[in-house]
């Protein structure tokens, strides 16, 4: 039962950093129509510049039970980024996928030099900051309380944006612009506001996963590379626009992981991608992706 | 881009005219205008860039005190510095040094990937190679029995050998149930083997419950851990060595995994060792610092004068790569003068090379030797570790101290038969 704990609470874990990133990419694709390859960009971003927010933080004397809240709240300043990458795309928006594509992947590459300037080449870790916060121990269970926190936390994020989706007249524009965009356009949708929100939010959404995370990991010019990989992966399973597919692919892809990992390490990615190619073959627009006719 | 950008002239020494005069005087019939260039390849960035770095700077530690002493048989070190990345772009760099910079001898490389490609290249120029790290073997078969032009370091399973045999002398007895998360390529999975041979090889029986391979650079082990922490192991062997091990060590920390008296056998910490804090480090694991151990008691002078200097310069405390490439140069440098007293003349590549094999020097953590077959023989240093320091990391509270003709397999020697047969002591 323990080990089964330990195993799902990993997995779910993943699966939550995982999430916030796939929404951003889910999002900007379901208004704007662009796959985001710069998503990975952001979230490495965030990890990086956390990890100077908690250094400033330290500095200043903030007390360590307030660094999550800064990690979070470095992650949203960071998304002032986002209508700046916004404007670059608009050259894109109605051109050939590829060039969409090659844009993204362009940004990949330049925010990894941006990275390299600012920290330097080498990875950046942020001491024991995550066992600041403790252990959970609920009989024979244990596990580090800021993971659980970062669990919550995506909890509550991704709620947010369910609430504000579906409750917000913006988040019903939103919905509708992404549903019918000539249409929204039509009525007079501000398509620039619209789109240049949507990206900040997106943007938002991967630098707070970043910045979640670099407590129980690194910050590594690696990363935009490694988690877009997996992102990707949750994108497919889920269905490319959907935010129910992202965090149900997110889940799905975290604990299949665990699972690997915990009876047969090596079947790690192939585990992933097994996923994904049943998904591909049986659904091909996701879990909870439409059709396209 | 810029030549000038990535060409570091070291000039080093040269407002110690008056001292390094007399050196020169020393050689007055060889004495040459020119200095002898060295090139240098190093990684600057990703996983192994604090390595690279701590290995120049071992490397510009020694160019100073030579150049400050007259130079290499009177001439003055002169360094270029090149990147170490990938295979291909590695190899490039080191036709350009030998080629264009027309240096003298190349020195550096980290990775076992890049040295196993580069090798070969380096005997087909006959250009003369000293490797700081990594090998040229293919997992532990090497590929170049009988080089030339290139010289290569200890065995990379040289501190696994010895963690297993600590392990075995502490421990033999007090565990059955083992796991293992090392590195997902030939290193990682032959010092797991390695270890598994040797407690097969001293009759400790033994179970392995787990065995985990994170691929280098993942950054979430938390499904590693758990898996970890599910297989309840007596003894968690690991070799990983670059920015994953001080994740692994908080994820354990964090998860539990330390808190069951399980033992910890970690030959390569010593890469990490200022990052592995004590926080989420114990007392009493089995921490490998390879050829240098900054803390030893009984250390040097020549280290202690290091070690001073790295944490006065760089607020930092360094590890074994600055050992292995300053062994590199003090290598080269002793072959170099060999050869010159030997020929009584400036001396030619062929000749150098010839007076490298057996050389013996003492580096900075301790005496080492070249062999004959163009192997380093080095002094090892591992121990239990101890909070009981003056540093926010762990120390070792025992050193224990073998070296490397213990725990390598000798010329020409399968690695694996070596282990069954050989009379190693513990």
């Amino acid at each position: 039962m323990t080990a089964l704990f330990d195993i799902v609470f990993g997995g779910v874990f993943h699966a939550a950093v995982l999430f916030l990133v796939a929404a951003g990419l889910q999002l900007v694709f379901g208004v704007q129509k662009i796959v985001n390859l710069a998503c990975g960009s952001f979230y490495a971003l965030g990890a990086y510049f956390g990890i100077s927010a908690v250094n400033w933080a330290i500095a200043a004397g903030v007390p360590p039970v307030l660094f999550l809240p800064v990690l979070i709240l470095s992650g949203i300043v960071l998304g002032a980024i986002g209508p700046f990458i916004e404007a670059l795309l608009r050259t894109v928006y109605d051109r050939d996928e590829a060039f969409q594509l090659l844009l993204t992947f362009a940004l990949v590459l330049m925010f990894q030099d941006v990275l390299r300037y600012f920290w330097g080449a080498n990875p950046q870790q942020l001491g024991d900051i995550a066992s600041l916060y403790g252990s959970i121990q609920l009989g024979a269970v244990k596990g580090p309380a800021y993971n659980l926190l970062v669990i919550l936390a995506s909890i509550v994020i991704a709620l947010g944006i369910g609430a504000f989706l579906q409750k917000t007249n913006f988040g019903r524009i939103l919905r509708a612009t992404a549903e019918n965009r000539e249409m929204a356009l039509a009525l007079g949708v501000n398509a620039r506001v619209m789109y240049a929100s949507v990206f900040t939010l997106g943007t938002i959404l991967g630098t707070v996963g970043g910045a979640l995370v670099v407590p129980t990991a690194a910050a590594s010019l690696d990363m935009p590379v490694e988690l877009v990989v997996e992102s990707f992966a949750v994108v497919v399973i889920g269905g490319l626009g959907s935010m129910r597919g992202a965090l149900v692919g997110a889940l799905i892809v975290g604990l299949m992981r665990a699972a690997a990992i915990s009876w047969y390490a090596e079947l790690e990615m192939l585990a992933i991608y097994l996923v994904v190619i049943i998904v591909l073959v049986f659904r091909p627009a996701g879990l909870f992706g439409k059709a396209v006719e | 881009m810029n030549s000038k950008r990535r060409k570091l002239l070291q000039a080093l020494g040269g407002t110690g005219v008056v001292a390094a005069a007399s050196p020169y005087l020393s050689f007055p019939a060889f004495a040459q205008n020119t200095p002898i260039k060295v090139g240098i390849i190093a990684p600057k960035a990703g996983i192994a860039g604090t390595i690279g770095e701590c290995g120049l700077r071992g490397t510009m530690f020694a160019v100073e005190r030579i150049n400050a002493t007259g130079g290499i048989a009177g001439r003055k070190v002169e360094l270029i510095v090149e990147e170490e990345t990938n295979p291909k772009d590695s190899i490039e760099r080191l036709r350009k040094l030998v080629l264009q910079d027309k240096v003298d001898c190349v020195q550096g490389i980290v990775s076992s990937g890049v040295s196993l490609a580069m090798g070969a290249v380096a005997e087909e120029m006959k250009a003369l190679l000293i490797f700081w790290d990594g090998t040229t073997q293919d997992g532990v078969k090497e590929t170049m029995a009988n080089p030339r032009y290139v010289f290569r370091s200890t065995d990379n399973e040289c501190e696994a050998v010895m963690a297993s045999l600590l392990a075995i002398k502490y421990w033999k007895g007090k565990f059955k149930t083992i796991a293992g998360i090392n590195p997902d390529y030939s290193y990682g999975r032959n010092n797991f083997a390695a270890f598994q041979a040797l407690l097969k090889k001293f009759g400790v029986e033994h179970k392995v419950v787990a065995d985990q391979w994170p691929k280098v650079g993942t950054t979430d082990l938390n499904s590693h851990v758990a898996a970890l922490k599910a297989a309840k192991p007596d003894l968690i062997f690991s070799s990983l060595l670059f920015a994953d091990l001080p994740i692994f060590m908080r994820t354990a920390h964090g998860a539990g995994l330390m808190d069951g008296g399980t033992k910890f056998v970690f030959p390569a910490a010593g890469f990490q060792h200022t990052a592995l804090k004590k926080s989420f480090t114990p007392e009493g694991m089995i921490f490998g610092h390879n050829t240098l151990y900054f803390d030893h008691k009984d250390a040097s002078p020549l280290q202690k004068d290091f070690v001073k200097m790295y944490v006065d310069k760089y607020k930092d405390y360094p590890h074994w790569e600055a050992d292995r490439a300053y062994f590199a140069m003090q290598v080269f440098k002793a072959g170099v003068e060999a050869a010159q007293k030997a020929k009584n003349a400036w001396p030619g590549k062929e000749d150098i090379i010839s007076a490298m094999e057996g050389v013996k020097v003492q580096s900075l953590g301790g005496p080492g030797h070249m062999r004959k077959d163009h192997i380093a023989e080095q002094t090892f240093y591992q121990g239990l570790t101890t909070h009981k320091n003056s540093y926010d990391f762990p120390t070792l509270g025992t050193v224990d101290t073998m070296y490397s003709d213990q725990i390598q397999k000798p010329p020409g020697a399968d690695f694996w038969k070596w282990i069954e047969t050989a009379q190693i002591k513990l």
